[in-house]
């Protein structure tokens, strides 16, 4: 096995298997342009054969060297060079609580809009990010989202998401109409 | 040209609301370059209705003055949280970022000051006296052929840079030209690879895609870090860089003027590559290539003079020829055709007035730099002592907002965020996410240019390779694609 682990192995696989996907879709547009010979598929599948190769050539350069770094490399911030402990659960946990938020506010930006999430989310990302001293938790937020009401809504009159369910899309309507008597005032 | 200059300052300053756009947009871009989260295409998308209302010079001038200001704005963040403020700020990133962790902040921001401002300038000035033949030598010798061949060469040099084998550069280049396959390919608008989803006809968009891949997964990787105990605050440095120190840049200051220009005049191609090119011939030339990378100073100076410098060049196809060189020169051909203008050879005759009021904006913007630049810095590194926790709500709060206006789809939030989270992975596995960015930027353009180009030369190499930039541009790639191959074959490993 050289210097693979187990992780080279699933990296070596998902690589491969968005080769395999990509090239297996490609048939689905697969048609001819009459003005191009190349038609609609050459350009990805060039691609997707270069990706195959290079993919071969880390999976050999790791089974030589492992994860090491190649010499004369430029540009590598120290960041991508940690590695990180996962055998403590609660650490998975945190980490997957921040990937995870962000996706579940933006599902969640539909139905129930910009000025009702918004507060939520600030004060969910602050608590994620290891800050447990409530009133901190509560300032910060409001102090967020008065700027995000004062910079994107009164200033630009940036059309954010209202939301379609009640009683969010009431509560959009009634930062819109506020704004908008604001606005009036000037 | 003198006179033009001075009647377009004096219908510059001479006009007090003029002027308030003016200072509008040399702050405005400072500062959404300058925010985490959010670029100067945020505030351009949230603008570009209002430009509707104003005189057509006004709207033109507002957006140069953006893409002048933002184009610095945006290596702050660059520097100082590893989140470019836009692509063409990436390779800042790759030393200022580091300085930033061993107390430098100061000497970087200080030197993208400085640099951006000369770069920005010497652009201007370029362009004031040789918009017209400049333009006229790039109708006769610059066609797709040629812009496709410098998107290979400028592909094969940003695959060098930033992953942690030559392997990983390679696949991060590639993983971004396969990802800018998705959406209506550039010839026959067939649509390719949208897996059921009618929104993906149109692509993955620019801006959502970059602000998850930088700004997003940064703030990923500092909750990982915050979460496992080896979180460390960035330390603020104020001290600036002192001249002896950037006089010994000058070399790299002129090499990356001459490389951000000839980017930025080519139209398609813009101020990124120009900053990867600026950045990647710093390594090509310099005696300490290891350095690079590890918080050398050249690395800022380098990327940040060779984007400015291709700001004032971008202008050159926009003008003379109607092809914007980017996402932001774009919007300006939508400001023209608002005011029933079209941008081409003929605004020069017809509308003489609004081009030099442009010119002397983006003069004065680029000079603005400086001075506002050097004011806000001290006061942009306290930025540094703000708290995480509390930074990175605000962070992706403003990316969701840049995210969402542009084409005002909750799919693109979405797409940002899985941007995030692959990028975040990504670069755990030392992969090299401007790679990808610079992929996903460039492969529609490389695409179209190689389409257009082929069928010029209705499939013959031969014809092909005898147009001499075209020529020199491949071999240069393909050198420098041998020259990996080389090292990839050869290179023992440097740490385990």
């Amino acid at each position: 096995m050289g210097q693979l682990t187990k992780a080279h192995l699933v990296e070596g696989a998902a690589w491969s298997l968005i080769v395999v996907v990509f090239f297996g879709y490609s048939f689905e547009f697969n048609q001819s342009i009459e003005i191009y010979k190349f038609g609609a598929t050459g350009w990805p599948r060039v691609i997707l054969l270069l990706l195959l190769v290079v993919t071969a050539g880390n999976f050999y350069y790791q089974f030589r060297h492992g994860s090491a770094i190649q010499k004369g490399r430029v540009g590598i911030a120290e960041t991508d060079e940690s590695e990180t402990d996962y055998s403590d659960p609660a650490t998975l946990l945190k980490v997957a609580g921040v990937l995870l938020t962000p996706f579940i506010f933006a599902y969640l930006l539909k139905p129930v809009g910009m000025y009702s999430g918004a507060p939520v989310f600030i004060a969910l990302v602050i608590y994620l990010f290891g800050e447990r001293r409530w009133k901190w938790i509560l300032g910060i937020t409001l102090l967020i989202y008065a700027i995000l009401l004062g910079l994107f809504v009164v200033v630009l009159n940036a059309p954010l998401p209202q939301g379609n369910v009640s009683p969010f899309y009431d509560f959009s309507g009634f930062i819109l109409k506020m704004n908008t008597n604001l606005q009036n005032l000037w | 040209m003198v006179e033009k200059f001075l009647a377009g300052s004096a219908a510059l300053f001479g006009d007090p609301i003029t002027i308030a756009i003016f200072v509008f947009g040399v702050i405005g871009g400072m500062l959404f370059g300058a925010i985490p989260g959010v670029s100067m295409l945020t505030l351009a998308a949230i603008l570009l209705p209002f430009t509707a209302d104003l005189d057509p010079a006004q709207g033109v001038m507002l957006f140069a003055v953006i893409y002048c200001t933002g184009t610095y704005g945006g290596a702050i963040t660059a520097i100082l949280f590893n989140i470019p403020g836009a692509p063409e700020n990436a390779p800042t990133a790759f030393d200022g970022y580091p300085m930033t962790r061993q107390g430098k902040s100061g000497k970087a921001v200080g030197a993208a000051v400085l640099c951006s401002a000369i770069g920005g300038v010497a652009s201007a000035l370029v362009m004031m006296a040789a918009t017209e033949p400049l333009a006229n030598w790039a109708i006769r010798n610059i066609g797709p052929p040629e812009i496709f061949a410098l998107v290979f060469f400028g592909l094969a040099v940003a695959s060098s840079v930033g992953g942690r084998t030559i392997w990983k550069g390679w696949m991060s280049v590639l993983l971004g030209l396969l990802i800018a396959t998705i959406g209506q390919d550039p010839v026959g608008g067939i649509n390719r690879y949208n897996f059921g989803f009618t929104d993906l006809a149109a692509g993955i968009a620019f801006v959502p895609a970059i602000l998850g891949f930088f700004a997003v997964s940064e703030i990923f990787v500092q909750a990982e870090k915050k979460a496992t105990g080896q979180y460390d605050a960035p330390k603020v440095g104020m001290s600036f860089p002192s001249v002896l120190e950037l006089w010994a840049h000058k070399f790299a200051v002129v090499r990356s003027i001459l490389v951000g220009f000839f980017c930025g005049i080519l139209p398609g191609i813009g101020a990124t590559l120009a900053a990867f090119m600026g950045y990647g011939e710093a390594v090509r030339w310099s005696k300490n290539k290891e350095e690079f990378g590890k918080g050398k100073l050249e690395g800022v100076i380098s990327s940040e003079t060779a984007n400015n410098a291709a700001t004032g060049a971008a202008m050159i196809p926009l003008l003379a020829l109607g092809l914007p060189g980017g996402a932001l020169t774009a919007m300006m051909v939508a400001v023209f055709q608002m005011h029933d203008l079209e941008p081409g050879p003929l605004v020069f005759y017809n509308s003489p007035e609004l081009i030099w009021i442009v010119f002397a904006a983006m003069f004065y913007a680029n000079l603005s730099i400086l001075f506002i630049g050097l004011i806000e810095t001290k006061t942009i590194l306290y930025l540094l002592k703000i708290p995480f926790q509390f930074l990175a709500p605000l962070i992706l709060l403003l990316a969701t907002i840049g995210a969402y206006i542009s084409r005002g789809l909750v799919l693109d939030v979405m797409v940002m965020f899985g941007a995030g989270i692959i990028g975040f992975l990504l670069r755990r596995t030392g992969y090299s996410i401007p790679g990808i960015v610079l992929g996903l930027i460039l492969g529609k353009i490389g695409e179209q240019n190689f389409a257009q180009g082929m069928q010029m030369v209705h499939y013959d190499m031969i014809t092909y390779f005898s147009r001499p930039i075209c020529t020199i541009l491949i071999i240069a790639g393909t050198l420098t694609l041998a020259a990996g191959v080389y090292r990839a074959f050869s290179s023992p490993k440097e740490a385990g």
